[in-house]
């Protein structure tokens, strides 16, 4: 496997978004709302918490 | 099925199905579809951390991190207990120094967090809690 730290990050925040969409929304439109905005915060949030730890070391 | 609430015990009965396959429960109580897609984001997820390079720890671990971290396994029910037996993820130097280790935990351990989760979801199914 190759050791890619992006690529992990988007691979588990894809499963986890995909899984509390299907666990909360039965409908279409919550559905890809709840993917969109749960898959967004863990993107954003890891890359401006790595950016911190960049900066800050 | 899970339209009319089931007693209490028969609901554990169909939250304990979930530990056997990530999806049964769910599948028991005739949410089809969901069931399906469980089964694959948890079954996706488990694999992932084993392909990460992500060890299945043991609850008899010396380090208390580790035997934590087995808990949480411990929540995929079957999937765990097969791949102890079958040596998948073993917890060997090579593997616990390289980059990736870490990452296939937290894939490993978010698959069992993932099951206790669909554990509950069957059982505020059953007792008509959830619709």
């Amino acid at each position: 496997m190759v050791p890619d730290h992006f690529l992990s990050m988007l691979v588990f925040s894809v499963l986890v978004a995909l899984f509390f969409a299907v666990l909360n929304h039965r409908d279409r439109r919550g559905f890809l709302k709840s993917v969109a905005k749960t898959l967004g915060w863990m993107v954003l949030g890891s890359l401006a918490f790595a950016y911190l730890m960049y900066w800050a070391a | 099925m899970a339209d009319a609430p089931l007693p209490r015990p028969k609901a554990y009965g169909y939250a304990l199905l979930t530990l056997l396959a990530p999806g049964l429960g769910h599948w028991s109580l005739g949410r089809r579809g969901r069931a399906g897609a469980f089964f694959a984001i948890v079954g996706a997820t488990f694999a992932a951390g084993l392909l990460f390079d992500g060890a299945l720890f043991s609850p008899a671990s010396d380090n208390w991190l580790f035997r934590l971290g087995a808990v949480a396994q411990m929540g995929l029910g079957l999937p765990y207990a097969l791949g102890r037996l079958l040596g998948l993820g073993p917890l060997e130097s090579a593997r616990v120094t390289g980059v990736m280790f870490g990452y296939g935990n937290t894939f490993l351990v978010a698959a069992g967090l993932m099951n206790m989760l669909l554990a509950m979801d069957v059982y505020d199914i059953a007792v008509g809690r959830k619709p």
